[in-house]
């Protein structure tokens, strides 16, 4: 049993008494820390990863908007740009997911996957409905209102209800202020509405992802 | 203030410190019990993804969970999981009980151990 050389210090029963209090909850910490940061989804990188979807995205969209300032993009080019990146953030936090919860099963599993597919069921709920409205004689010039400013409201009400499921404040408050960007973009009308999205939507989650950072960053050099 | 003596200075103990539990004072346990502390509540974790997080050998973990398991901080279970065995592995409430109490015993130490030498300091400032 003694003749292993794995990576932790294989010492005697009785020692690790060699380590001083200090020591030995410097371990507790680090360990904690370590094993915390390969169990459980880091955030700030699926907010960053949606700030940069949402900012070239709708960026994006607004360059290819007829009657934008700097209108020099075709229409299909922003879509393939928005739906792509998108695309790109959701394989990040699927990925990301199934990695760190591997094998590991339980009540906070359960959790993590119902509110998982809540983001699924909420889109696909949303879509329909706008989809039912075009076929109900929705005027196509509001398309560009109503898709977008509905998703933005869709993930603030969802990042509510993960900031409350989570007991998070930073996911709360960015729920309040997608709900904020959502309906101010429609109230901004088209094509202002892109900007709106791309800089004060994408910029949300690009700031919310740097408070997550620097937050950590200064829990951590202590004592 | 106590610039000269690192914590690690063992004085011969006052009877009031706290004592240390033994089953979590060996590093390796400490390590695999501070690892399950940090799953979520009812959580459970499979051998070899706990000996990855833990950093341990396979042979090594089983040595130490099997005497944690004894002292009553983890629970085994062992299942099937599509034919394949499986043995999940959970923190009990009275191993994280002994982790709370140890870190508090810890802290408890380092209390001590910094005000110590603050009365040698006393005793000495005159005569140095």
């Amino acid at each position: 049993m003694n003749d292993s050389d794995a990576s932790g210090p294989l010492q005697p029963v009785a020692a690790g008494g060699e380590l001083s209090p200090q020591e030995l909850l410097e371990l507790i910490r680090t360990q904690h820390e370590g094993a915390a940061r390969d169990l459980y989804v880091a955030p700030a990188r699926i907010l960053a990863s949606w700030g940069v979807a949402w900012l070239l995205g709708f960026g994006a969209f607004y360059f290819a908007s007829s009657r934008a300032r700097g209108h020099f993009l075709p229409l299909w080019a922003a879509a393939v740009i928005l739906v792509s990146l998108s695309a790109v953030a959701v394989a990040g936090v699927v990925i990301q997911m199934a990695r760190r919860g591997r094998g590991v099963q339980g009540p906070s599993r359960t959790v993590s996957a119902m509110y998982g597919w809540s983001w699924s069921l909420a889109f696909a709920g949303v879509f329909a409905l706008n989809i039912g409205l075009s076929q109900h004689g929705l005027p196509a010039s509001l398309a560009p209102l109503l898709w977008p400013g509905s998703s933005a409201v869709v993930a603030g009400v969802l990042y509510l209800a993960g900031g409350a499921l989570f007991a998070d404040r930073v996911q709360y408050g960015l729920g309040i202020w997608m709900l904020a960007v959502g309906a101010g973009s429609v109230q901004a009308g088209w094509p202002a509405n892109f900007a709106i999205l791309a800089l004060a939507g994408g910029g949300g989650f690009l700031a919310a992802a740097a408070f997550i950072l620097a937050r950590g960053r200064r829990a951590q050099p202590q004592s | 203030m106590s610039s000269r003596t690192p914590a690690g200075a063992e004085s011969p103990g006052p009877p009031a410190l706290p004592a240390l539990d033994p089953v979590i004072h060996a590093q390796p346990r400490l390590r695999v019990v501070v690892t399950l502390a940090t799953l979520a509540n009812g959580d459970r974790i499979t051998f070899p993804r706990l000996q990855e997080l833990a950093g341990m050998t396979a042979g090594n973990l089983a040595t130490h969970l099997k005497k944690l398991e004894d002292a009553g901080y983890v629970r085994v279970t062992k299942a099937y999981r599509r034919r394949t065995p499986v043995t999940w592995l959970s923190l009990t409430t009275a191993g994280r009980l002994a982790l709370e109490e140890y870190t508090a015993a810890l802290q408890a130490l380092l209390a001590n151990a910094s005000q110590v030498p603050d009365r040698h300091d006393q005793h000495e400032a005159r005569p140095g």
